[in-house]
């Protein structure tokens, strides 16, 4: 798998949640979710709130502390129009969350001459906009955006988060591992981190005596893979600055686009927004068959005047049906909100799946890949598998044996270590070595199942035989429900079988017998205790 | 063989998808020469729907496949647990590149469309049914990749419109008697209706299978030249016709 970085600018407002709460720095305010402080005005910082106290701790801390509860619409509603003020820089800026936000750098900085002067004039802009929002034209530093630039995205939120006084950090092309390098190694169970839940690995780490990402770097992919699995080769990658998992390779098909009309077009963000779920529903549908996850997203609504907003959302883990019927709410509300509302009710939504990447559920490495065939046909089995279960797609594998089932044999492909080069040698049918085989050529239909049938005589009398396998009376004609009733033109048998005669209890006596029937099809059928059976057919 | 395998694997190359040089009649996936004589261009086009209906349907999308299992590609069948690989390697058919997926269930058309994305043909069976704006979706998709489509029994049951209709319109077997000699080998007549260049109706005479089980031309030269246009329906059940031949229709 090739891992493509691409070099990206990340901008962190610091303390957005409590800005976009409308607090400024001087305000004793905190935003709270689920009982704790997730953000803090740095007046209120003083007092000893971080993020993480408790509500009740926070206010015991600061008996004037304004509690605010969170709301991320809110938070990212007023997000967009920061952004907005990007947009002339670059078409392509990714939101994480309110308050975060990244995109590609390579068209923008050859446009503004480098990365050092895109990231001064994205500051310029940023702090301008922001500056609107707090209704002040002096931001207080602790608030002014902070702007990384590096190889990998990791490694420019890093950047953006671990600035120097002026708030703009470049690392320079190559140089990201060097960068990582001194940081400690719980940076990666920080929030900005895209490894989930990471924070008792982390701890591992540090127990293990691996402090910082350099010691992480350092270790062999091969044994943090199998001490770690995928979490702990993920990290590595981070600490050698490159964004762990690779897009998926895909081709113009693989573009996951869906899009509906909204009729009648409405004013409300609900109607749009409850369109939206249903094509996220079934992009997330979509992207689960094809054992891939989504990680960013592109969402545009039309007015029916033919105004567009579009904006392209990032998830550092990956987007759920709910998380994308959010982003579009989220969106909307910040269009209704700008300078340039929708004059017309809204008309349509269109959502594109702009970047996936593996869903890391799904593994295909212990199979033998071959050719680029190869791998795409596997791929799409694992797929099949994932829809129907492990066991829904197999392959030839024949053993020996006399009953036509014993001959046929098919196996999960996944349970086989399966390599397509490998020869599968089968037995020669023709080269029967015990009495009682079948004469070739074989029947090719051969039921999984055998169905009961009726094997009757001239006068509709059942035929048995006798024990020597004889039949009793001539054959006339055949008969049951999936079959039908047909007249026998041809016959031959039988073939007599005697299943494991030297084991009592499985012991089992068969006469085989090949029919030819009126309409032109002949059977295989097999007359066991009285009984018959049809076996296979010569479709 | 050789050179349409390789054919196969650039029909994902996108210069060649785009070329204008090259003509819908390269770009099929190869038959073997006793079945060539049915298509026009040689074998079977990328991204055509073929139907195969008759007594013989299953042995005939069978055979049809032997020529791309054999170079390389991959061939999934859909609704086929009963096609009998003893059978079917008889015939010709390498299985090293087979997939069976024996019970889609209600998810036949995602298996479709992600067989697609893996395999260059798709057999699929005679009680799979699309839903049907999969089938339109399918067949769509099936152009842009070139996969095809063989149907055992009417494709329109499954909701694809077929481009190739092939019937087994005769079907004779030797060996067997009232009572005694064995299904030997079986002569089979398969017609060919088309549309556009194939709209001429074709035929072909085979073995399906021979008495080795193989697929092999009938020499017409050694046979009773009205053999087949004279054959009745049905022949009257006669427990004294003993080794003749058989006829069936």
């Amino acid at each position: 798998m090739v891992l493509t970085n691409t070099r990206t600018l990340v901008l962190i407002i610091p303390h957005w949640r409590v800005i976009a709460a409308g607090a400024t720095h001087d305000h004793l305010a905190a935003v709270v979710k689920k009982d704790r402080v997730v953000d803090v005005t740095p007046a209120g910082a003083e007092h000893g709130i971080t993020p993480g106290t408790r509500r009740r701790e926070a206010q015991k801390l600061c008996a004037d502390l304004k509690i605010i509860e969170d709301d991320e619409e809110r938070s990212i509603r007023k997000f967009n129009s920061v952004v907005a003020s990007l947009e002339s820089v670059t078409p392509r800026i990714e939101i994480a969350t309110g308050g975060w936000c990244s995109f590609p750098t390579r068209g923008p900085s050859r446009y503004f001459g480098g990365d050092q002067a895109l990231a001064r004039i994205v500051a310029e802009r940023t702090l301008k906009a922001l500056s609107a929002v707090l209704k002040t034209t002096e931001v207080p530093s602790v608030m002014q955006p902070r702007i990384g630039v590096a190889d990998s995205r990791f490694a420019a939120v890093l950047a953006a988060t671990f600035t120097s006084l002026s708030r703009v950090q470049v690392v320079v092309p190559e140089g990201s591992a060097t960068f990582l390098a001194p940081f400690p190694v719980d940076v990666l169970a920080s929030k900005y981190s895209p490894l989930l839940e990471a924070k008792e690995l982390v701890d591992v780490f540090r127990r293990l005596g691996l402090k910082t990402l350099e010691d992480i770097g350092a270790l062999p992919s091969e044994e943090l893979l199998a001490r770690f699995g995928s979490p702990g080769l993920l990290a590595q990658q981070l600490a050698q600055g490159i964004d762990g998992r690779a897009p998926l390779l895909h081709s113009i098909s693989d573009v996951v686009l869906e899009e509906s009309e909204i009729d009648p077009p409405a004013d409300h963000v609900e109607t749009a927004v409850f369109v939206a779920k249903a094509l996220a529903d079934r992009i997330h549908r979509h992207l689960a068959i094809n054992g891939s996850a989504c990680v960013r997203i592109l969402i545009e609504v039309e007015s029916e005047h033919g105004e567009v907003s579009s904006r392209l959302w990032r998830h550092e883990h990956q987007f759920t049906s709910a998380d994308i019927t959010d982003r579009v709410r989220w969106q909307l509300e910040g269009w209704y909100q700008s300078e340039n509302p929708p004059t017309g009710p809204l008309s349509s939504v269109r959502l594109t799946v702009d970047e996936t990447v593996p869903d890391s559920g799904q593994q295909l490495g212990f199979w033998g890949e071959k050719t680029v065939n190869d791998e795409r046909a596997i791929r799409s089995f694992v797929r099949i598998q994932g829809l129907l279960g492990p066991d829904s797609v197999t392959v030839v594998q024949r053993g020996g044996g006399r009953r036509l089932t014993d001959i046929e044999q098919r196996v999960p492909l996944a349970g086989t270590r399966f390599d397509p080069d490998q020869v599968i040698t089968l037995p020669e049918s023709t080269a029967a070595p015990w009495p009682g085989r079948l004469p070739a050529p074989l029947p090719i239909a051969v039921l999984p199942q055998a169905q009961q049938v009726e094997v009757t005589d001239g006068n509709g009398r059942r035929i048995g035989v006798s024990g020597r396998g004889q039949i009793e009376e001539d054959p006339v004609r055949i008969r049951s429900d999936s079959l039908g009733s047909h007249l026998i033109i041809g016959w031959g048998g039988p073939w007599l079988l005697d299943e494991k005669w030297w084991d009592p209890a499985t012991k089992s006596r068969q006469a085989r017998f090949q029919f030819l029937l009126a309409d032109g099809t002949s059977h295989l059928c097999v007359i066991e205790n009285g009984k018959w059976w049809l076996e296979a057919s010569y479709e | 063989m050789q050179n349409a395998s390789s054919g196969i694997s650039l029909i994902n190359d996108i210069h060649q998808e785009s070329s204008p040089l090259v003509l819908a009649r390269h770009r099929t996936f190869p038959v073997v020469d006793e079945l060539a004589g049915l298509f026009t261009d040689g074998g079977i086009r990328q991204g055509s729907t073929t139907e195969i209906t008759g007594v013989a349907a299953l042995s005939l999308a069978s055979a049809l496949t032997i020529a791309v299992s054999r170079s390389g590609s991959w061939v999934g069948a859909v609704g086929l647990p009963m096609l009998g690989s003893s059978a079917a390697s008889d015939l010709g058919i390498e299985f090293s590149r087979w997939v069976f997926i024996d019970h889609p269930r209600d998810q036949v058309g995602a298996v479709i469309h992600a067989l697609m994305a893996g395999v260059d043909l798709i057999l699929v069976g005679p009680d799979i049914k699309l839903p049907p704006d999969h089938g339109r979706k399918i067949v769509a998709l099936m152009r842009e990749r070139g996969t095809s489509i063989l149907t055992v029994g009417k494709a329109t049951l499954c909701n694809l419109r077929p481009d190739l209709c092939l019937r087994v319109s005769q079907a004779t077997w030797t060996g067997i008697g009232w009572g005694h000699g064995h299904l030997l080998s079986r002569k089979v007549e398969i017609e060919l209706v088309g549309r556009g260049a194939n709209s001429n109706l074709r035929r072909e005479l085979v073995w399906l299978p021979d008495k080795e089980g193989r697929l092999k031309t009938v020499d017409q030269s050694n046979e009773p030249a009205n053999l087949l246009q004279s054959a009745p329906r049905m022949q009257k059940v006669l427990p004294e016709i003993g080794e003749q031949v058989l006829q069936a229709s």
